[in-house]
């Protein structure tokens, strides 16, 4: 009963001042807005601060909501991947990133961390594990556009003109950012030999 | 062969039609060329194993305890907030049913629109008949005997 709540109810009783709907808003969307963040930082510790402020924002912002324009969800997800990606450009700006063929330590560490495991596990476990890093550091290295609609279509599984809705650009310019994103990490795993 | 070769798609049809997204042709051709093509089969395979690998990056799960902190500090952020916002005001729940009667208005045009020619007709007809108008200005006369047929 209490679960099939709708956003946009819980939304209007935020704004009316109920604790209980923003905290039921909270324990929905936490994991998604964690993920989307992680996505683009990747870091746990600061796509956590950033999930947090994002929440801070969500309500700052929550009369600007328009449920005529669009989905609650969609809504807060451009939200949260803006925030990322401002959060990951602060980050940049501070050294604090890990951009792609940078001999990073926190890159040096996790390499030895994928060697200690290769002792322990089968080769598949470690080439997967490889192939993963590979496409994290491509995805670190793609232009901001083309990095939000990737992780906005393939890990929130938003459809296309969902995304450019809430961008506000066509459709073919969000097709054109996938693709781009999409081919050049494709082509970069087969340079690294993660595709057969 | 010629003929497939000659067909064949572009990728980023074939990724679009990979992730069930409008594609320039129709699915069942693509469908059909990739069965003959072996390069455009290679392409659309290696988009698949790529996909198939963005499924393997796990999400790191944060304690729960991380969680639970976080929804206090946001719940004392709101409380915090939410005293200091002006809706606790006695003219708030005025400006809300406003606001709720003007986007009921924009999203049902026609009934509101019979609704204000209603009340229209209505205030004029109480007007001409408190005020006597119709002694004063004949026309009005006429006005209030139209207004009576159509209230």
């Amino acid at each position: 009963m209490a679960t099939s709540t709708s956003d946009e109810d819980l939304v209007r009783s935020t704004l009316d001042g109920d604790e209980e709907a923003f905290s039921r808003l909270f324990d929905r969307y936490r994991v998604p807005v964690y993920s989307t963040s992680y996505r683009i930082l990747q870091n746990p510790e600061a796509a956590r601060d950033a999930t947090q402020e994002i929440f801070v924002k969500l309500y700052r912002s929550l009369r600007t909501f328009d449920p005529r324009k669009s989905k609650f969800s969609t809504w807060l997800y451009r939200l949260a991947a803006n925030h990322a990606i401002d959060s990951w450009r602060s980050r940049r700006a501070r050294g604090e990133t890990r951009l792609p063929d940078e001999p990073a330590q926190a890159e040096r560490l996790l390499r030895e961390s994928i060697m200690a495991e290769a002792i322990q596990s089968p080769y598949e476990q470690v080439e997967s594990r490889e192939k993963v890093d590979e496409i994290r550091r491509c995805i670190e290295a793609l232009p901001e556009l083309q990095k939000k609609v990737f992780v906005l279509r393939y890990f929130q599984e938003l459809k296309l003109d969902e995304i450019a809705e809430m961008e506000d650009c066509s459709l073919g310019t969000v097709k054109t950012s996938l693709f781009r994103a999409t081919q050049t990490i494709r082509r970069r795993l087969r340079r690294f030999g993660g595709i057969q | 062969m010629m003929r497939a070769e000659s067909q064949h798609h572009t990728e980023e049809d074939l990724l679009m039609y990979l992730l069930g997204e409008e594609t320039l042709r129709p699915a069942g051709e693509i469908e059909g060329h990739v069965a003959e093509c072996g390069e455009c089969a290679g392409v659309l395979s290696e988009y698949r194993e790529l996909l198939s690998a963005l499924r393997e990056w796990e999400l790191p799960e944060l304690p729960e305890a991380d969680w639970s902190a976080q929804k206090a500090r946001l719940l004392a952020f709101f409380r915090l907030e939410r005293d200091r916002e002006p809706h606790r005001a006695f003219w708030y729940p005025l400006l809300q049913a406003l606001d709720h009667g003007w986007n009921y208005a924009l999203e049902n045009p026609l009934p509101t629109m019979a609704f204000v020619a209603a009340a229209t007709a209505f205030a004029l007809e109480r007007t001409i008949s408190v005020f006597a108008l119709d002694r004063l200005l004949p026309v009005t006369g006429e006005l209030i005997e139209i207004l009576r047929q159509v209230l």
